[in-house]
């Protein structure tokens, strides 16, 4: 119950009083006949009713983005995608509602087809989303008829591999989607794969002569070319073993399985990117990505078009869409929706530190506040779909490859000390004399070691360098390698980036130079 | 520096509470302006809410700050200027809502007392916890308008006094710390009809979040910093306009303290407070 002030347990006029649960009645606002099954935000719903509404809010939000141009005019045209479908699958309840309405909506059974099969009889007791048979009216080989996707797939991205001891459930998603979804092929992704040239290079990556690796103890992140041999999984657990702090473990997880699912929709010649993220999740997602600096990119985490900045294999460059189509629908709706339908969810594995990450942190502030303040969550999402950045941004972060803010670390100079230079500070553990030095060298005017830190948002530039007090261990090699996408727009960029001394520029136009008198 | 906030010959009113942030403030003011010749004349202006044993207690912290710091003082009260004292609005309306009330009476009590000061420039002691809290209180209420100028360091409409606040990027700590190693004089009790459950459920995510990441509240600012409102929203927002019944600057034909206080007056207490 809420507390408004003073002290509920002296002070009766301290306590709110709460709302009823629901606004007038309990009949059904949709119907008006029948009694209520379920109040969503003070608006009661029953059972058949409900079904409906939720699948009209999922195609309100996804429709719209379908064909490569939006409709104009008032009629609507048939759909038709310009690429394949791929799903982001976690196995929590957002993705598996996502992948039944998708199923349902999208890829019926082939025997359906001009038949009167329905999802009333498929899921017997469940609740359907429409009548199949009114929706092939026209004949199967109507326009509106045709498959919206030619093919549809589930990408699942296995994360046991940075935690030694996790348990690899591939397995257990794929039975859930081959034996629920026929119609969707499953993919398995590993986390791992981010850094693996095989995938990489399968994907359709350009692979590169030599990887780089980066010094997370400076600010300046310097770069130095990747000794020795390592697995993949041995790289990941470096990169995740050398987060500055807790809460960059889970932003790191989520930032490399984004760009998985990503490069992957890329591979397979997808048109759209499907996530199940719930209202309530595109909630958290956007206060903890602004608690994180993401203020930025705060369209992105409700919508975003990505281009591969260096893709060889999608000439034409049209642009992936990443869709969430169940950002209106609230947890509980999909709660329910998984209930009435009898859907399995599986849930996600909890991996160590994710309890500390800010992502959990602002889930259970989120989901705290819903319960005596329904209407924040949907609030939130407003609130930020009226959003803009400031800036016009001119390029795009190497890590997280959305766009990237100029003028970052101009910003963070101006609003704190951050130079050590003076030999009467003395600069906190974490801060390398070494990374010093190379500042000092750089700010002398001297070939300075290339950095990441230009190349980087503002986000994912804290993520690396910002420190706690019950940061990770410190070790002795503080060197961390980089994924494959980094590696290799990091061998363009170094190249066409690095400043170049006195010497060098004269011996490069030497033979223009007209020789001098004696 | 950067931003430009004075330039010599200003006059300038810090809004004094007695609490730590408004004393360092004052504090660091006069040193500044003494050191490097600032040509500033300061001034100290505290608004007197009515609150019985907190505001009055702070107030005599505030008389102190004067002569510690050689500063005039300038005390509005609300019961001079709407004929209320908070103490009397908590007595008709209860607990509840009271911090609606004071918020919206302290922001034209404090730029009516700068223009009885004559003053161009009004600080205030807002540090960045208290920015970045109000980024997220913005975004959860849905509040457009505040959002989209609560990161500005300085703001200032057509009509209206020009408002800084210099510790955008201290954070509450450094504040404290500071206080307390220059032994400054301040005074540290929490309001008694405060805080409101909404700001108090921020407040504790703010802070378990910089124990988890310490730059979440700098990283909060960016991102507020970082984004504004889009033209198109903006496009549909109210016109800035002028009170019929006070004259201070309104988004309504009437301003909020002439609707908060007609709704007093005729004994509504739960008078709507529509945006």
């Amino acid at each position: 119950m809420s507390e408004s002030c003073g002290n509920p347990n002296f002070e009766s006029e301290a306590l709110m009083s709460r709302r009823p649960k629901y606004d007038k009645t309990k009949i059904c606002v949709r119907c008006k006949l029948a009694m209520g099954s379920v109040v969503i935000r003070h608006v009661v719903y029953c059972k058949p009713c409900f079904g409906p509404m939720v699948a009209t809010k999922f195609r309100r939000t996804l429709e719209p983005h379908i064909n490569v141009t939006p409709d104009a005019g008032p009629r609507r045209k048939a759909l038709k995608a310009p690429g394949s479908l791929l799903l982001g699958f976690s196995g929590g309840l957002g993705s598996v509602v996502l992948l039944d309405l998708v199923n349902r909506s999208y890829f019926p059974p082939s025997n359906s087809t001009g038949d009167a099969s329905s999802e009333q009889t498929k899921s017997g007791n469940g609740i359907g989303l429409r009548d199949e048979k009114a929706e092939r009216r026209g004949g199967k080989d109507h326009p509106r008829n045709l498959r919206v996707w030619d093919k549809g797939s589930v990408c699942y991205v296995e994360i046991c591999g940075a935690f030694p001891g996790m348990r690899d459930r591939t397995e257990e998603m794929r039975d859930l989607v081959n034996s629920n979804f026929p119609q969707l092929e499953f993919i398995s992704a590993r986390l791992e794969d981010a850094f693996d040239d095989a995938w990489w290079n399968a994907v359709g990556g350009k692979l590169v002569d030599g990887a780089f690796r980066v010094d997370v103890s400076s600010e300046e992140l310097h770069l130095s070319a990747m000794s020795g041999e390592a697995t993949p999984a041995d790289r990941l657990q470096k990169y995740i073993s050398l987060l500055p702090t807790q809460t960059a473990i889970p932003s790191a997880i989520q930032d490399l399985t984004r760009l998985i699912l990503l490069h992957t929709a890329l591979y397979r010649n997808a048109s759209h990117l499907l996530l199940g993220t719930s209202l309530t999740s595109l909630s958290v997602s956007l206060i903890s990505s602004i608690s994180q600096g993401g203020g930025f990119n705060v369209r992105e985490e409700a919508q975003e078009e990505w281009i591969p900045p260096d893709s060889r294999s999608r000439p034409s460059q049209i642009p992936i869409r990443i869709i969430r189509p169940l950002r209106d629908v609230g947890l509980k709706e999909c709660a329910m929706w998984a209930w009435w339908n009898g859907l399995h969810i599986p849930g996600r594995e909890k991996h160590p530190g994710g309890k500390q990450g800010v992502g959990a942190l602002t889930y259970n502030f989120i989901t705290g506040l819903e319960r005596d303040f329904p209407s924040t969550v949907s609030a939130i999402a407003r609130t930020c779909a009226k959003l803009e950045p400031k800036q016009v941004s001119e390029s795009h972060c190497i890590l997280c490859q959305r766009p990237a803010q100029p003028g970052i670390q101009d910003w963070k100079e101006r609003i704190s000390i951050r130079s050590f230079i003076d030999s009467s500070i003395i600069p906190p553990p974490h801060v390398s004399r070494d990374g010093i030095f190379a500042k000092e060298k750089s700010d002398s005017g001297d070939l300075p070691s290339p950095g990441l830190t230009p190349l980087l948002c503002y986000a994912c530039h804290t993520t690396l360098t910002s420190r706690s007090p019950r940061g990770t261990a410190r070790n002795a090699d503080m060197a961390s390698p980089l994924p494959s996408w980094v590696n290799s727009r990091l061998s363009d960029s170094i190249a066409t980036t690095r400043k170049m001394g006195e010497g060098a520029m004269r011996d490069s136009i030497r033979d223009f130079l007209l020789e001098e008198d004696p | 520096m950067d931003a430009q906030l004075f330039k010599a010959g200003d006059r300038v009113a810090i809004g004094a509470s007695g609490g730590k942030d408004s004393t360092v403030l004052a504090y660091v003011m006069k040193v500044l302006n003494e050191r490097y010749q600032y040509g500033l004349e300061l001034f100290l202006l505290s608004i007197d809410e009515g609150i019985t044993g907190y505001r009055d207690d702070s107030l005599e912290t505030v008389k102190r700050n004067k002569e510690q710091y050689q500063m005039p003082l300038k005390i509005l009260s609300y019961e001079e200027l709407y004929g209320w004292t908070m103490d009397a609005v908590v007595a008709q309306i209860g607990k509840k809502n009271n911090c609606t009330f004071c918020g919206v009476f302290r922001r034209q009590a404090l730029d009516r007392g700068a223009m009885s000061l004559g003053v161009d420039h009004i600080v205030t002691g807002h540090n960045a916890d208290d920015i970045a809290e109000t980024v997220l209180m913005n975004i959860m209420r849905g509040d457009i308008a505040r959002l989209g100028r609560c990161t500005a360091i300085c703001t200032q409409g057509e009509d209206t006094i020009k408002r800084s606040k210099p510790f955008k990027y201290a954070y509450e700590k450094e504040i404290v710390m500071y206080a307390y190693f220059k032994k400054l004089d301040y005074f540290s009790t929490e309001c008694i009809y405060s805080p409101d459950a909404y700001r108090g459920h921020a407040r504790a995510f703010l802070k378990d979040l910089e124990a988890a990441r310490p730059s979440a509240i700098i990283d909060i600012i960016h991102s507020g910093e970082a984004f504004e409102v889009r033209e198109e929203v903006k496009a549909g927002q109210k016109a800035q306009q002028t009170c019929v019944r006070c004259g201070y600057m309104s988004s309504n034909a009437v301003c909020k303290a002439c609707v908060l206080l007609e709704g007093l007056e005729r004994g509504r207490p739960k008078a709507e407070i529509g945006d």
